[in-house]
């Protein structure tokens, strides 16, 4: 099954390989934040990436880290895919 | 947050120690220089939109292509803004730092601070209300907070140490503008005000704050290894750039009415003078922690 990403996710994608280059590819269920490819120190970067991605300003005070969990959830959460 | 920490703290700050001398001695001047600041203020029904907010120079678009291309006016608009970000950046490290304290306030570990804890508590809860009653009253608003707490350093014994350092290089940062913009003419009574009253509060907590990371550093050297030690530098440089970046905001960019905030949030990050500004501001940070071997250099990357 293939599956089509949401528009403005590939920004998403390739913010996410320039961080961990060493990773051929990024698993969708991969936990991003147990392996450190998002942490609180580059999260404000990825914050706006996905605000600028999506065209939505995100306030921290209507989600949560497990919202930033894996690919899956971001694109769940924020592209509505 | 951490309350059950293996750092030996209690053993640290105890017995007639200089620390304790500190202790004493600031306690002292709190309970002297007492105020209140429901009282103390003078606020304006409103301030001047077309003067300037914020020091100029203090500025992070400050000697950039993109602060070059925008008119007088712009820059005292987007000035205003700047300020609203910054001082809703105090709201939001103070909100962080009260829970740490009161997390620690009382425990074995944090006896003897612990007096000296309840005023940082009092002055930082004033602060905080100085800060977003400034925003509020002239902004209409706090910016809302853009940071979550993961990803820090897995070190255990060192947890006691960054929450403090992590602290510190907020208060130290946050000074620099303060005592700046305390005296800079070209700013509101009001403006200069705030920014100075903090500053008098800020002298305290620094010296504080400089003094038990420095013990709780000496002590990690005498316990991590070299690798661990080095991976607590890499992070606070990190952090130190970070505290920087978010002064960098597009929210503020699109409430001054700039176009592509996005875009010009990146060409302000990647320009030429814009790493000199980071070392700048952070310069009282660096030097201080170099001075005391937490930091090996000052030199601070993305």
């Amino acid at each position: 099954m293939t599956t089509q990403s949401p528009p403005g996710f590939h920004l998403v994608l390739d913010y996410l390989r320039a961080k961990r280059p060493d990773l051929p590819v990024i698993d969708p269920e991969l936990d991003l934040i147990e392996n450190r490819i998002l942490d609180s120190l580059g999260f404000i970067d990825f914050l706006y990436l996905l605000e600028e991605s999506t065209g939505t300003e995100i306030t921290l005070d209507s989600v949560s880290a497990e919202d930033f969990r894996t690919l899956n959830r971001i694109k769940a959460r924020f592209f509505g895919a | 947050m951490t309350t059950t920490d293996p750092t030996p703290a209690g053993g640290l700050l105890v017995g007639g120690t200089r620390f304790e001398e500190v202790l004493g001695r600031l306690v002292g001047m709190s309970e002297r220089d007492y105020y209140n600041p429901y009282r103390l203020f003078v606020w304006p029904d409103a301030l001047d939109e077309d003067g300037w907010w914020m020091t100029p120079e203090l500025m992070v678009e400050h000697g950039t292509a993109a602060g070059a291309e925008l008119t007088e006016e712009q820059l005292r608009r987007l000035s205003k803004w700047e300020s609203i970000n910054f001082y809703s950046l105090n709201v939001h490290g103070i909100r962080e730092l009260l829970t740490e304290i009161v997390a620690r306030i009382h425990t074995d570990a944090f006896r003897v601070p612990s007096e000296y804890f309840h005023h940082i508590i009092g002055e930082e809860n004033e602060h905080m209300w100085f800060f977003a009653t400034f925003c509020h009253r002239y902004g209409g608003k706090v910016y809302p907070q853009r940071s979550f707490g993961f990803g820090t350093p897995a070190i255990p014994e060192a947890d006691n140490f960054l929450v403090f350092a992590r602290l510190l290089i907020f208060e130290e940062l946050v000074d620099v503008f303060n005592q700046r913009m305390g005296d800079d003419e070209r700013l509101h009574p009001t403006i200069r005000q705030v920014n100075k009253v903090h500053h008098q509060d800020e002298s305290r907590h620094i010296a504080f704050g400089r003094q038990i990371v420095e013990i709780l550093h000496a002590d990690l050297r005498a316990r991590l290894s070299v690798a661990q030690l080095g991976e607590l530098e890499t992070y606070l440089k990190r952090y130190l750039r970070q505290s920087v970046d978010v002064l960098v905001d597009p929210a503020v960019y699109r409430d001054a009415g700039l176009p592509d905030p996005y875009g010009l949030r990146r060409r302000v990050l990647a320009d030429p003078a814009y790493p000199a500004y980071v070392r700048r501001v952070l310069r009282r940070s660096t030097s201080f922690l170099v001075n005391a071997g937490i930091l090996g250099d000052d030199r601070i990357v993305p």
